[in-house]
């Protein structure tokens, strides 16, 4: 289980980071999300040892993160980070032996891995000459081929195809089943949606939303109802008190409702139209994400 | 730790040797050093005659000193240019045919020389050739008829050649010098300004290949972003040492290689293979010299010395190089950053060049102590009489410490600078990790 425990980073006067804290338990996907500069990076460079923290600590169950405990963590950082002069079976071979594993057993590994992942016949390419698809895979075995109980994802599908993704996400899948505590960032919320049980959104260094998923989405209110139908009354719903917005989507109206209770009274007005849709659906990811860092930077 | 330090140690060094670039390189250097310890054989190899021999052909048409020119001639050839006798490459032979006759058939390969008096001169000479004369030869033609004409002035005015000899010996000087530490031989700054030069110039050439291979190597590391994963799992102090540790290894084996190839040249050139063990002729008199003038005897107790404060200076430079090119985000900006570092070794190079130029003066000694300087310029000092071990010693000592304070500072610079990416407020950054705690 990784604890991050009131972490406070100053780079002079500016707060990169600001009092944050969050729990990550074994077998759980963790979402940091956050804009540019939020300080994503800076949070991952503490968790890893690379920096210290100003205030507060990191503990990897229950221990303080060190050398001696990175050899359990595996990190994919958001640019390549592979030395592009290596071919794949030296890049892994590397990174493995770095990783606290024997270079014998690495050197086996190597091909199983290679194997899953598709990438068999690029083994003795250099990294350069490869596409940044399979770069991308070439830095995620790297991160994984240490079973690490730590899993730490920045950025991990940049570059890949849906297939590519699916692969991806299923190995990440196996990690999680072996109780690993991961963590993903990415500005695709979708993928958040998708993995992610709990999250926290930063905006400069400080945290202004954090949670279950599920809550953060039930706190937020805002809900929007998916209405498909004829001569629908647009200029009635609008009307209604708690519609903030009514938007045609792909031949559909998006109506925002401020709470679910507002559902009913949008119902009574276009039950007796010829509806064929009517779907109260939660907010995305995105559009939480949207109103808060926007609230927040207000 | 010190399995992962081992291991990036290794893969670095590998690195390097594996390379097609180090084999090329070294297959380059190979033939270059062979051929230069071998430039007489290339030379003649192209068209060039170092042996050829020039026929000198008298022509005297009244003095009768043919016998004692043709003596003058041998003693001067044996004298200025070092030959023995059966080597000398001016043959001296009279003719008894006319400067006109022998104009019509003269080769490259000969001179001919018209000798006459008259009322004035004792002694008049023509030098006729087709070509351009050798210097050399001038000077033994040149020299062997002005004492050809003095010994004929002497005959024609009866003095005695003993009362001559005595006018124009040269004074005998006995030199003594009271301080045995001072420099008992003047000739050594002689030797300073073309042996050392050669001897030190490999270490000099070591030096700057030092410093571009540890910064181009942590630059390519920062630069691709691997240097965080790395950083992840070693600590920066790890990486930084076993970068040195490697790129030490790897030019201390390229000055081995280098010495190699100087030996292969040296016996291809002195030809051992097959005639046995024989020097030629221009080594053994540098080494004759050298021993003469007591650099060898000197050399064989500063060699360990020195050989300890190059390898301690190879570390100090590759440690700035890498503290440097931490600080860097390409390689344009290491380039730019290494400039300094380049300048001072260079210095240090025309420093120990020009050391006896001091004439032993406190700021030279001084210069001796300073790291960087001091592997340069304390053992061409010594070799001049000018310091003794005991400063040695001392540059030793102030070196090792530098070390210590290069890497107990110089690592917190280290660790900040391997992760910075902004060239924003660098200097302020790493004057605030320089005063930082310890990592």
């Amino acid at each position: 289980m990784l604890e991050v425990k009131h972490i406070t980073k100053y780079y002079g006067k500016n707060k990169a980071v600001d009092d944050l804290s969050f729990t990550v338990k074994n077998g759980e996907i963790f979402g940091l999300l956050g804009e540019n500069g939020a300080g994503k990076t800076t949070t991952f460079r503490i968790i890893m040892g690379l920096i210290d923290a100003s205030l507060g600590e990191v503990l990897l169950d229950g221990k303080k993160i060190d050398y001696n405990l990175t050899d359990k963590i595996g990190f994919v950082t958001e640019e390549r980070s592979l030395l592009t002069k290596l071919t794949v079976f030296e890049q892994l071979k590397f990174y493995g032996v770095l990783k606290g594993l024997d270079e014998r057993k690495v050197e086996k590994d190597i091909d199983k891995w290679l194997e899953k992942f598709e990438i068999t016949d690029y083994k003795n390419r250099k990294i350069k000459e490869l596409s940044k698809g399979n770069q991308q895979k070439v830095q995620f075995i790297s991160a994984i081929m240490n079973n690490p109980k730590l899993l730490i994802l920045d950025e991990p599908f940049t570059g890949l195809d849906p297939i590519n993704v699916k692969m991806m996400k299923e190995a990440i899948y196996e990690l999680q089943k072996k109780g690993a505590s991961i963590i993903f960032s990415s500005h695709q919320m979708e993928y958040i949606e998708d993995f992610c049980e709990k999250l926290v959104i930063l905006v400069k260094g400080h945290s202004i939303v954090r949670g279950s998923l599920k809550e953060i989405k039930e706190s937020f209110g805002i809900k929007n109802i998916m209405l498909r139908g004829k001569d629908l009354p647009i200029e009635k719903i609008k009307k209604i008190k708690g519609v903030i917005d009514v938007t045609k989507v792909k031949g559909e109206l998006e109506i925002k409702i401020e709470d679910k209770l507002v559902a009913s009274k949008v119902f009574d007005i276009v039950k007796d139209y010829d509806i064929t849709k009517y779907d109260v659906v939660e907010p995305t990811l995105n559009e939480i994400f949207i109103k808060k860092v926007g609230e927040y930077n207000e | 730790m010190s399995r992962k330090f081992l291991y990036l140690t290794k893969v670095s060094l590998k690195k390097k040797t594996n390379s097609k670039w180090f084999v090329i390189t070294n297959i380059i250097l190979a033939i270059a050093i062979i051929l230069l310890l071998n430039i007489n054989s290339v030379i003649t190899f192209f068209g060039g005659d170092f042996d050829s021999k020039t026929t000198l052909i008298v022509v005297d048409n009244n003095t009768n000193s043919y016998d004692l020119l043709k003596a003058n001639i041998k003693e001067y050839s044996k004298s200025l240019s070092n030959e023995e006798e059966e080597d000398i490459k001016l043959t001296v032979k009279e003719s008894n045919k006319t400067k006109e006759e022998l104009e019509k058939e003269l080769e490259d390969d000969e001179i001919i020389l018209e000798l006459n008096n008259d009322n004035t001169e004792y002694l008049k000479a023509e030098v006729i050739s087709n070509e351009k004369i050798d210097n050399m030869t001038y000077q033994i033609l040149s020299q062997s008829l002005n004492a050809t004409k003095t010994t004929i002035g002497m005959t024609i005015n009866n003095i005695d050649p003993t009362v001559l000899s005595e006018i124009s010996n040269p004074t005998t000087i006995n030199r003594v010098v009271l301080n045995d530490n001072a420099s008992v031989d003047e000739n050594m700054s002689l030797i300073m300004g073309s042996v050392f030069p050669t001897i030190i110039l490999p270490f000099f050439m070591l030096t700057l290949f030092l410093i571009q291979m540890v910064g181009g190597e942590i630059c390519e590391e920062k630069t691709t972003r691997s240097m965080e994963i790395i950083i992840s799992n070693v600590s920066p102090k790890i990486h930084l040492l076993s970068k040195i540790l490697a790129n030490n290894i790897f030019v201390i084996l390229q000055g081995l290689l280098l010495i190699v190839y100087s030996v292969i040249g040296l016996l291809i050139s002195t030809n051992m293979f097959k005639s046995g063990m024989s020097l030629p002729s221009d080594i053994t008199s540098i080494y004759d010299s050298l021993v003469a003038s007591g650099f060898i005897d000197k050399l064989i107790y500063v060699i360990p010395l020195t050989l300890i404060l190059i390898i301690l200076s190879f570390i100090a430079y590759s440690l700035v190089a890498g503290i440097l090119a931490s600080m860097t985000v390409n390689m344009e900006d290491f380039s730019q950053l290494q400039t300094p570092l380049v300048f001072i070794s260079l210095g240090g190079y025309y420093l120990a060049i020009m050391a006896g130029m001091f004439n032993g003066s406190l700021l030279i000694r001084i210069l001796s102590y300073v790291p960087f300087l001091s592997s340069f310029v304390s053992p061409s000092l010594y070799m001049m009489g000018e310091i003794g071990i005991i400063d040695i010693i001392i540059s030793i000592i102030v070196l090792i410490a530098f070390i210590y304070l290069l890497i107990h500072f110089g690592i917190r610079v280290y660790k900040v600078g391997i992760l910075n990416y902004s060239n924003e407020k660098i200097w302020s950054k790493f004057f605030k990790a320089f005063k930082s705690k310890d990592v």
